[in-house]
């Protein structure tokens, strides 16, 4: 299961440089609220990727039953998990709202991007 | 208590709500389900390969899961957040944004199932073009996605934009008829690019060398699967902001409601087809890339035929709206 870790360290850590830098970016130009919601919805992102590659070795070798049961209490938990920071965007000024939903794509931003990135490079290439 | 506005627009935020998440649910959960199942057959050829296919399949769930995740932000803003100017119009627009982006996911979410099985499935026959495999899985997956965040802007718009100044009659039924269209027309679509982009990754793993005439089509049949989904679109600014003259009549909404309808259910079929077509040529062209001009022009001509039923639907709307 090594190769999940590799890849929730890469993509997890890039979200997190990334929404850290650009929200404390954001926070000296003072957008503090751009800033804190970007870094609040990565934060939520990131702990969404995180639990749902921790559930994937769950299911493998269970009976069809305990691994629906797994599946389904993961999805579960994941959305309540991505519910958090958008009812705090909505109920609290200190966080935008519109920031922290695109924090909640970071991880997708960060992997589609590495890969335009280099089918771009290749195209370029050849 | 049923004259209270409010009450109607916490009812019609809630049913929202409600409609956005469980709908939206139901086309994402499919399409990780199948990229699972497609993974699972992977992994019983080659057992070796395991970890490189949990990882394809990890990433092409996060991004299958997008399209729930537009539903899931809808919804809880559908919940949570308070309206400022209350009217019975708001709650139709209310309601008409959680049906938009119930429906809007639906297709995205399975679409983007089908790049990411077949990029396991091809893993396994080709694993030194892993990378190549990821990327045009991921790009597929993405564009299925488009749909989706057409539903997800349709619904914000009728979310946040003020509608109170317009004649409640026939205007609720304008908004609904305006998340329907997006939304239901965004079935066909986002289930048609996933068809095409599922072919491009089984043609990539059987001939890397194709990749670049392989994504090339791939990325013009889902443009031309989303048509119908950009009709749908259309006819939904158009209810939106078109002035409507007040009228008790109930035939001035029905038709309104209905040109909705039209245009969303007309979607549907024009986009599979489309996205059918597509997968065709993609499949086709890694196998006979020679032939790669003669079967894209097939696969155009095919998808503008198929594509003449939604134009009908949207005709039909148009005269809905501004004929009849």
């Amino acid at each position: 299961m090594n190769v999940i870790r590799e890849t929730q360290k890469k993509y997890c850590s890039r979200s997190m440089i990334t929404a850290i830098v650009t929200g404390f970016l954001l926070i000296i130009a003072g957008q503090s609220s751009i800033g804190k919601g970007l870094i609040l919805g990565t934060l939520f992102s990131v702990l969404n990727f995180i639990v749902m590659g921790e559930v994937l070795p769950l299911k493998v070798g269970k009976t069809r039953r305990k691994a629906s049961f797994i599946a389904f209490g993961s999805i579960i938990s994941r959305y309540i998990l991505l519910a958090v920071p958008i009812i705090m965007g909505i109920k609290f000024v200190q966080f935008n709202l519109c920031s922290v939903i695109v924090g909640i794509f970071m991880v997708q931003i960060m992997i589609l991007s590495e890969h335009i990135k280099n089918a771009f490079f290749f195209m370029r290439k050849h | 208590m049923l004259n209270d506005i409010q009450t109607w627009i916490n009812v019609a935020a809630y049913t929202g709500g409600g409609m956005a998440m469980g709908l939206g649910a139901i086309g994402a959960a499919i399409g990780e389900g199948y990229t699972a199942a497609q993974a699972n057959a992977a992994v019983s050829r080659n057992t070796e390969l395991s970890g490189d296919i949990l990882k394809s399949m990890l990433v092409g769930q996060a991004i299958a899961e997008s399209a729930s995740i537009f539903a899931l932000v809808i919804a809880i803003l559908l919940l949570f957040l308070s309206v400022s100017n209350p009217s019975l119009l708001t709650a139709a627009a209310l309601f008409g944004g959680g049906l938009c982006m119930g429906f809007g996911a639906i297709g995205s979410g399975v679409g983007s199932g089908f790049p990411a099985g077949q990029a396991c499935k091809g893993l396994v026959r080709q694993p030194q073009v892993a990378g190549k495999l990821t990327t045009n899985m991921l790009i597929g997956s993405a564009v299925c996605q488009t749909p989706a965040i057409f539903s997800m802007v349709v619904a914000l718009m009728l979310i946040f934009i003020d509608f109170s100044g317009a004649p409640l009659l026939p205007t609720w039924a304008a908004l609904i008829g305006a998340g329907l269209s997006t939304g239901l027309a965004a079935i066909g679509s986002g289930f048609g690019g996933g068809l095409a982009a599922g072919a491009s990754c089984e043609g990539v793993a059987r001939q890397p060398e194709t990749v670049g005439n392989v994504t090339t089509i791939m990325l013009i049949g889902q443009a031309v699967s989303q048509t119908a989904s950009i009709f749908g679109l259309l006819i939904s600014f158009v209810l939106m902001f078109k002035s409507y003259p007040e009228s008790a009549a109930l035939t001035a909404s029905m038709c309104l409601l209905a040109a909705g309808i039209s245009s969303g259910f007309g979607g549907i079929g024009p986009g599979i087809g489309n996205g059918m077509a597509a997968e065709g040529a993609v499949r086709w062209v890694a196998r006979d890339v020679e032939n790669a001009g003669g079967l894209m022009r097939t696969m155009l001509v095919g998808q503008a035929v198929s594509q003449s039923t939604a134009i009908y639907a949207m005709v039909v709307s148009l005269c809905l709206i501004f004929v009849v």
